[in-house]
């Protein structure tokens, strides 16, 4: 079996960001973090792989060489065999495209299952898992809390309001990972030692035939929420609810 | 209990303060009465809430002539009751002296009032890319003058310092209302004795701290947290040598033992660190650490490190943190701990722990110690735990015997009865033994000198007992 999982870097949620002057993205000394559910795919393929022998794993990432130190050090180093960079400027592309190189990435790669996390929480898209299976043609389970290969079948359990709903899928499928499937381990030492010596090829999006394809959606503006305006402090209990009533309309 | 107290007193402050300037609210004298030690009920008679400088003068003046004992506080998250009010003291509580002047950017300084809380200052420093690097669990209630009266420590201890190092300026109020301006906003200030330092750590027992100027330093980068199994405490300190080498800014070096790691998995739903245990294990936070992995592989390679975990990213670094700051409450929440808190040099660790190890298991059969804390300072959390054939009250008993062989071992290494946490009332009698009797008498003497009646903070940390009932002459 093959198992093709992404990683992709996403902003710190806990950092400040800040719009840029043109009000398009985001400036700052942001740091980036490894996508939270791209590491619930990574650790369910490895469950999957320390389950079934004779599994490859494969992880994908879109980016730079900043791209390239979280596929060594969030993927390689925990345990999957080896990697893929895509160079491409990750500001420039959209939920589609990604969809779109990922689906010729499988085209080279022909794996069985494609994991991927259920979204970036960057932008909270969730739409590439959706897209890919729509441009592979295969079937898709969105959302796993729990993953189980019985022969030639796939089992996939997914949380729904007021239960659960299990799935069975034909393989090759596409699943997406939601943070109840694992609890993901740690890089341990001796899994970045081993990390340095796995391959990790890079790709120019013209080795996968779409040097030209272009994103069909463009962000047009980003803004801020409004800030907040200073506090007033009341003389009484009287003027308190007066200002409840007549500026809140709280009372 | 204001009964407990003069009426010519109560009769003054009725007086002379605004209204809501006392109460005897029952929940607010159990509230106000008590710090995070507890051991001692709370029984203030009255507790204050100042808003000005000019206030507390008047109280203290007050206190001083008709003999009423004081009880200084703030957002009382002390550990060792230095700020309980248990004999019909008055509380005078900073909470509400809490202004925050602007920032001073180019001096790298902010004016505060006492009860400002520590957050808060980080907040307001924050906004100009400043911070006051005293942090601690506790910085969401903890205020700047208990901070400062107990010269608090905390997890970046090893980067910045004490407490003390980040004070340049003080406002004080003697008993008698006397107000001492001591030092500005003063890098260097040579001349004479610096009175500053008497005030930091003195637990409130020489004057009553009421604004301070703080001394302020540029925000970290970002920080790299690697978690380090070791296999043995000889381990732990070869480790920390190495790790003194690496050019990065060291901002933590923290150590616990798999006895509190097993704790500590055992009553919350964390993520095991590693596949095999280790017996040891030391949590290293850098700042901006390049060359990170590569460094940590070649503490791999000369032996200095079992095994490692690096954070990759914030996520990471908060998870193992948790592995460290869960223990202590792990420790209660799955047994009976009893507390030390001690401080020896870090050559002494070894041959301290190793002596511990040696008398202790023999002598206290089943009683499991579990060892943490700042070792990059020194400092050890000592937590034995009540074996489960024994009761409470037999543990507690024998646990004073206990402390007396770990003080004297502490004693005769160097060390400190309490590194971090102060004295206040719980430590009272442990201070003999790092502290000799002139010494003692000595700061007898000097708080007699800022506080002829003895009305500020009585029975605390050094200061004699309350010998008499509150406002006897």
């Amino acid at each position: 079996m093959k198992i093709l999982v992404s990683a992709k870097r996403v902003s710190d949620p806990n950092a400040r960001l800040h719009v840029a002057a043109d009000g398009r993205w985001v400036e700052g000394d942001v740091e980036y973090i490894l996508n939270p559910f791209c590491e619930n795919a990574i650790e369910g393929a490895l469950q999957l792989a320390e389950a079934h022998e004779g599994t490859e794993t494969v992880v994908v990432g879109i980016g730079d060489e900043d791209t390239a130190r979280f596929l060594r050090q969030g993927a390689l180093a925990r345990g999957i065999d080896r990697a893929l960079l895509v160079n491409a400027d990750e500001a420039a592309i959209d939920s589609d495209l990604i969809a779109r190189i990922y689906a010729a990435v499988v085209a080279k790669e022909e794996p069985d299952i494609v994991l991927l996390g259920k979204q970036a929480v960057d932008c909270d898209s969730n739409q590439v898992a959706q897209l890919l299976a729509e441009y592979l043609g295969w079937p898709q389970a969105t959302f796993a809390s729990k993953i189980e290969v019985v022969g030639s079948e796939v089992r996939v359990t997914r949380e729904v309001d007021g239960g659960l709903e299990v799935l069975g899928l034909t393989l090759p499928c596409v699943i997406s990972a939601d943070l109840r499937l694992n609890e993901p381990r740690y890089a341990s030492l001796t899994g970045i030692m081993k990390a340095k010596k796995k391959p990790l090829d890079e790709l120019e999006l013209d080795d996968l035939g779409l040097g030209a394809a272009t994103p069909k959606v463009r962000v047009v503006a980003m803004s801020t929420p409004p800030g907040r305006v200073a506090g007033v402090m009341v003389k009484d209990v009287d003027e308190l609810i007066l200002k409840l009533r007549t500026e809140a309309r709280a009372i | 209990m204001p009964d407990l107290l003069p009426t010519p007193f109560l009769a003054a402050v009725a007086r002379e303060f605004p209204p809501d300037f006392a109460s005897t609210d029952p929940a607010e004298l159990h509230e106000y009465g008590r710090d995070w030690t507890r051991v001692y009920p709370p029984a203030p008679s009255l507790v204050t809430f100042p808003r000005t400088t000019a206030e507390v003068a008047r109280l203290l003046a007050l206190a001083h002539d008709l003999h009423v004992p004081i009880v200084p506080s703030g957002g009382r998250t002390g550990l060792a009751g230095g700020a309980m009010a248990a004999c019909g003291e008055v509380v005078l509580s900073l909470a509400r002296m809490r202004r925050m002047d602007p920032v001073d950017v180019i001096g790298a300084t902010v004016r505060v009032q006492a009860g400002a809380v520590t957050e808060t200052v980080h907040q307001h420093a924050a906004a100009h890319g400043l911070t006051w690097p005293v942090d601690f669990a506790s910085k969401g209630s903890s205020q700047v003058g208990g901070n400062l009266a107990t010269n608090a420590g905390g997890i970046n201890v090893i980067r910045y310092g004490l407490t003390r190092q980040w004070v340049l300026g003080l406002q004080v109020v003697l008993a008698g209302g006397r107000v001492l301006e001591l030092g500005g906003a003063l890098e260097k200030d040579n001349t004479g004795l610096d009175l500053r330092q008497l005030f930091i750590g003195s637990e409130g027992t020489l004057g009553v701290i009421t604004e301070a100027t703080l001394k302020l330093t540029r925000r970290p980068g970002r920080l790299d947290v690697v978690l380090c199994a070791v296999d043995s405490l000889a381990g732990v300190l070869q480790l920390f040598q190495a790790v003194r080498q690496n050019p990065s800014q060291l901002m933590a070096y923290e150590f616990f033992t798999d006895v509190c790691l097993r704790r500590l998995l055992s009553h919350r739903p964390l993520r095991p660190p590693f596949a095999r245990p280790s017996s040891h294990y030391v949590l290293i936070e850098l700042e901006r650490a390049e060359g990170l992995e590569d460094w940590v592989v070649g503490l791999a390679d000369r032996g200095l490190v079992a095994d490692a975990v690096l954070a990759q990213g914030p996520v990471e670094a908060a998870a193992l943190w948790a592995l460290r700051e869960g223990i202590s409450e792990s420790l209660a929440a799955t047994g009976v701990p009893h507390k030390n808190d001690i401080a020896v040099p870090i050559a002494a660790l070894e041959a301290f722990t190793h002596e511990l190890m040696a008398v202790f298991p023999a002598r206290y059969p089943g009683w499991e110690i579990a060892l943490f804390g700042h070792v990059g300072d020194g400092n050890l959390h000592l937590n034995v735990m009540k074996p489960a054939d024994l009761d409470v009250a037999a543990f507690k008993a024998r646990t004073a015997e206990a402390d007396r062989d770990v003080f004297e071992l502490v004693a005769r290494h160097g060390g400190s009865v309490s590194a971090e946490h102060g004295i206040g009332l719980l430590k009272r009698a442990a201070l003999p033994y790092t502290r000799p009797p002139e010494q003692i008498a000595l700061m007898r003497s000097i708080k007699a000198v800022f506080d002829p009646h003895g009305i500020l903070n009585p029975g605390k940390a050094f200061a004699a007992d309350v010998k008499r009932s509150p406002g006897a002459p």
